[in-house]
């Protein structure tokens, strides 16, 4: 739940997704559910020219698994906090484990 | 409907049947359906007045072929006594005995009833010819003589249990449905034929052997309709006297001149349970409230009985409405009075008028009633009618969909609405922490943002601490308790992640909002992590090596215990105002947190013992070398109280040799700037360890300052310490604040003294060296540090120190002056600023220098 967690907070945030198929969109991120399904708005083909079939494309939904990155808006990221929550979710799995 | 002519009729319909159609297919006439009048005509046959209560529906009836209907049906003169495999009513009626007699203890009262011994002439009678006429007939000839004691009662129902599915065959179908169809069936056919209702039937079908001739009962009928007072009796006798008339109110105002209102309910005390559903359904538009002004003197035995009363009879008294034939096989024809008429006395027949087939239509005027009601009456009526009529018309369009959804439907929906839920229940800090924190530090740092986000992130956290008393009026809160609940109780439940089916190679894994199902399933080696574990237990509790594994973990163990401290402190009960005593909740959390400060005091390793010897640092000061662990002491410093803030600065001052940023922050010669690593080290112990120690001496006494300086400077090399940053400031802190404390007059005369004595002992180490503590002169570095220092210095310096200090520095102000005029506007101006800082704890301004120069 970090990853999901972590991505509500970007929400309305600028960011940069890059698929598996070496696509990568910019958008504003609306929203995001708990398989990383991402829901972009005002969407921009970083390469449009080699993609000019999306430049009318204004929003799209990514399904999570065909996400390779998502560039972040570093600006947006706690990065202690961040942290903080890594160690509670690796704490929680050990526990789960145990 | 009952197509093969099997008795389903209600037991409380049986009584009160429209006239059989004898000549119906299908409906045999084995039983003399009159025989018994002529036993009780003296009685309730006074009652029947066939003329009244017939609705003329026996005309529509088509005579023809009738001479197959033995070979359809069986022959009737078979010995072969009916079944009673669809005798369903019967069993019923058994087990409503018990009922009935409850009902009649409390409706009749005192009254005496008939003795018994009148009725098992009837039984016999009955038994061979059984017809409704005669199963009626008893059931109410002892309500009519006053029956009070149950076991006198008894006979009424075996009579009905006798009675035989020919008995009541018309009531095949249902009577309100058999109205509806029959409305259906008189518009289409009304047009064919305007003529009035003549006797069509033929009587003679049903009577075949020694039975009265249908003929011969009206015949009797007849003979005493003219002696019967319309009081005489309730009687529902009805025969399929096609010349009949109906009376539909008459028998009820007799019943009640007889003080009988309570009684017509008794033979159906189940009634609400036995309608079938398309019943009720199609019984809605006439809900019981809405009975016309013109009925409510009567009383209502069955709640829908006046409705039909006041439709039944419409087309008779008009004669207006001809029926058309029936075609024969109409298995509904016969079904002309509706059930709840039974009760009441003679069942009126529904008329088609007011029944539209949709049962949406105001009832045309012309109705019986309706003549005779005045204007005001009428127009009551009609609003009534329309209103009641609307009324169920929104409620059939709201029903449309109902059961659409099976319950198992809705809890399937009600799951995934809770686990969506989940997010915001008590353990969201552990689920979702990082929104959850996230948002509310920015609520906390912008107020301005949207109002949403903020209600959220507050109710979260009111919903994650357990709802205080004083909010338990928030209804969103309280619906989070409930979800709480909810899920508390579904997480009870053991749920597997992953069925393997027997016999199945396979397993299924599920998934939920919570934990996705997992593609990929990795599983730790085992091997490597328990050759990597006893490594670390190990340097854990020993702490020999200080490698770099073990300092992380050691730093790992502090963030464990910080965070656990963490949401500890989020459970924080509400403060008790109340009293001074704090309950007990609190005193358990305060107990609990203090054992958690000393989770992470351990986790620290600050107590463990200083090896002089040895070159290693000790353990605090090794794990602090890494930037993690300094970044943690701001947030330890929140937790620890005094004592042991001193002790960890404590430890830091004797130790400070063996600080990374001091041993490795030094110029080495030559070298004009430090490692990149170092310089990286030094900006975080500078920007995160510092601080807290700063606040922490900023507040500290006088002789706690003397005695950290004195201790440094006793067992550390100080000119080495003046040469790095980090020494410096140091310095600098204990001389600032002595100097603070001093000036404020805060210290006495000893702790005074005793300071002095002591910054006389660094100064006379330093004043020669005065030079070496500034960095390499190309080194490109903020030097700023060092005028502090020199300023600080400055200012608890005595005359003759503070010369010592002119004359040391004078090349060092001289430069950074010159500098400041190459240099870039800003940068001169930083370099001049940091110059006159010193200048101006002497007492002197950088001006007059500039001006001099």
């Amino acid at each position: 739940m970090l990853f999901f967690s972590f991505f509500k907070t970007l929400v309305d945030h600028e960011v940069t997704i890059e698929l598996k198929n070496d696509l990568s969109i910019r958008g504003t991120l609306k929203s995001v559910d708990q398989f990383l399904n991402i829901k972009l708005d005002d969407i921009q083909v970083v390469d449009e020219v080699k993609y000019p079939h999306l430049s009318a494309v204004k929003n799209v939904f990514i399904r999570g698994s065909v996400v390779r990155y998502v560039h972040l808006p570093a600006n947006a990221v706690d990065t202690a906090l961040l942290e903080d929550a890594t160690r509670r979710e690796a704490a929680a799995q050990a526990n789960k484990a145990k | 409907m009952s197509f093969f002519g099997f008795d389903n009729t209600l037991p409380r319909d049986r009584a009160s049947h429209a006239p059989h159609p004898k000549q119906a297919p299908g409906f045999s006439q084995q039983r003399d359906a009159f025989a018994g009048l002529s036993q009780n005509e003296t009685k309730e046959a006074d009652g029947y007045d066939f003329e009244d209560t017939y609705d003329g529906l026996g005309d529509e009836l088509d005579e023809g072929d009738d001479e197959l209907n033995d070979e359809t049906f069986g022959g009737s003169s078979s010995a072969a006594a009916p079944g009673k495999d669809f005798d369903f009513f019967g069993s019923t009626a058994k087990v409503a005995n018990a009922i009935n007699e409850e009902q009649l203890l409390y409706a009749r009262g005192p009254k005496k009833s008939q003795p018994s011994q009148q009725v098992p002439p009837q039984q016999r009678q009955a038994k061979p010819a059984l017809s409704y006429a005669a199963a009626t007939k008893p059931k109410v000839v002892p309500k009519h003589q006053i029956p009070t004691e149950i076991p006198e009662l008894k006979p009424e129902m075996s009579l009905w249990q006798n009675t035989s599915p020919e008995a009541t065959p018309t009531t095949a179908m249902s009577a309100h449905a058999a109205v509806h169809f029959r409305h259906v069936e008189s518009q289409e056919q009304r047009p064919q034929q305007t003529a009035a209702p003549a006797p069509t039937a033929a009587p003679g079908a049903p009577v075949q052997r020694k039975y009265k001739s249908l003929e011969e009962v009206e015949a009797e009928i007849l003979a005493k309709k003219q002696a019967k007072l319309a009081a005489a009796s309730q009687q529902p006798q009805q025969l399929p006297q096609p010349v009949q008339q109906i009376q539909p109110t008459q028998p009820i105002q007799l019943n009640q001149q007889d003080g009988w209102q309570g009684r017509p309910v008794q033979p159906f005390p189940q009634h609400p349970q036995m309608v079938p559903p398309h019943l009720q359904q199609i019984e809605l538009p006439f809900p019981p409230r809405s009975i016309p002004p013109q009925q409510n003197q009567r009383p209502p035995p069955n709640d829908r009985a006046p409705e039909h009363l006041q439709r039944g009879p419409m087309p008779q008294p008009t004669g207006q409405l001809p029926f058309p034939p029936m075609q024969p096989g109409q298995p509904f024809q016969g079904n002309n009075v509706l059930f709840p008429m039974g009760m009441i006395g003679p069942g009126p027949v529904p008329g088609p008028g007011p029944h539209g087939p949709q049962f949406m239509g105001v009832p045309p005027l012309g109705q019986p009633q309706m003549i005779h009601m005045s204007d005001e009456e009428k127009t009551k009526f009609l609003e009534d009618e329309s209103k009641r009529l609307k009324r169920n018309h929104k409620i059939a369009q709201l029903s449309r969909y109902n059961g659409l959804m099976t319950p198992s439907d809705k809890n399937f929906i009600t799951r995934i609405q809770l686990q969506q839920l989940v997010s915001v229940n008590e353990d969201s800090f552990n689920e979702d922490f990082y929104y959850q924190v996230y948002m509310a530090i920015r609520a906390r740092n912008n107020p301005q943002q949207p109002l949403n986000q903020f209600a959220q992130t507050y109710l979260g956290q009111q919903g994650a601490r357990g709802g205080r008393a004083r909010r338990q009026d928030n209804h969103l809160l309280r619906m989070q308790q409930q979800v709480q609940r909810a899920v508390a109780a579904a997480k009870a439940r053991p749920k597997a992640s992953q069925l393997v089916l027997e016999g199945t190679l396979g397993k299924i894994s599920f998934s939920n909002v919570k934990t996705p199902k997992p593609l990929l399933s990795i599983k730790k080696q085992d091997s490597t992590g328990a050759a990597a574990d006893p490594n670390q237990k190990t340097v854990h509790s020993t702490f020999a090596g200080i490698d770099r594994r073990s300092i992380l973990a050691a730093a790992e163990d502090i963030y464990r215990s910080l965070l656990d401290l963490d949401s500890h402190e989020r459970k924080q009960p509400g403060q008790n105002l109340a009293g001074n005593q704090p309950d007990v909740a609190t005193v358990e959390w305060l107990e609990t947190r203090d054992s958690l400060i000393v989770k992470l005091w351990r986790s620290m390793r600050i107590m463990e013992p200083i090896n002089e010897e040895s070159d290693a640092p000790h353990p605090f000061i090794a794990i602090l070398s890494v930037k993690k662990a300094k970044e943690a002491i701001p947030r330890v410093f929140r937790y620890i109280d005094i004592e042991q803030r001193i002790t960890i600065l404590t430890l830091i001052t004797i130790s400070l040799e063996k600080v990374d940023v001091i041993k490795d922050g030094r110029y080495s010669p030559g070298e004009c700037s430090l490692p990149a690593e170092t310089k990286r080290k030094i900006e975080g112990f500078s920007q995160y360890v510092l601080p807290p120690l700063l606040s922490y001496v900023s507040e500290a006494q006088l002789d706690v300052i003397t005695g950290l300086l004195g201790i440094l400077i006793s067992r550390i090399n100080v000119l080495l310490l003046s040469q790095t940053q980090i020494g410096l400031a140091f310095l600098t802190m204990f001389t600032s604040r002595a100097e603070i404390i001093k000036q404020a007059g805060l210290a006495d005369e000893e702790q005074v003294q005793n300071w002095t004595h002591t910054y006389d002992r660094l100064f006379a180490i330093l004043e020669d060296h005065l030079l070496d503590i500034f960095p390499p002169q190309r080194a490109q570095v903020d030097d700023m540090y060092v005028w502090q220092f020199l300023a600080s210095m400055a200012v608890g310096a005595n005359m003759q120190q503070q010369q010592k200090m002119v004359g040391a520095v004078r090349g060092p102000v001289n430069d950074n002056v010159q500098a400041s005029k190459t240099l870039p506007q800003e940068m001169g101006q930083q370099k001049l600023a940091n110059t006159n800082l010193f200048l101006l704890a002497l007492g002197l301004d950088i001006k007059e220098l500039l001006k001099s120069n």
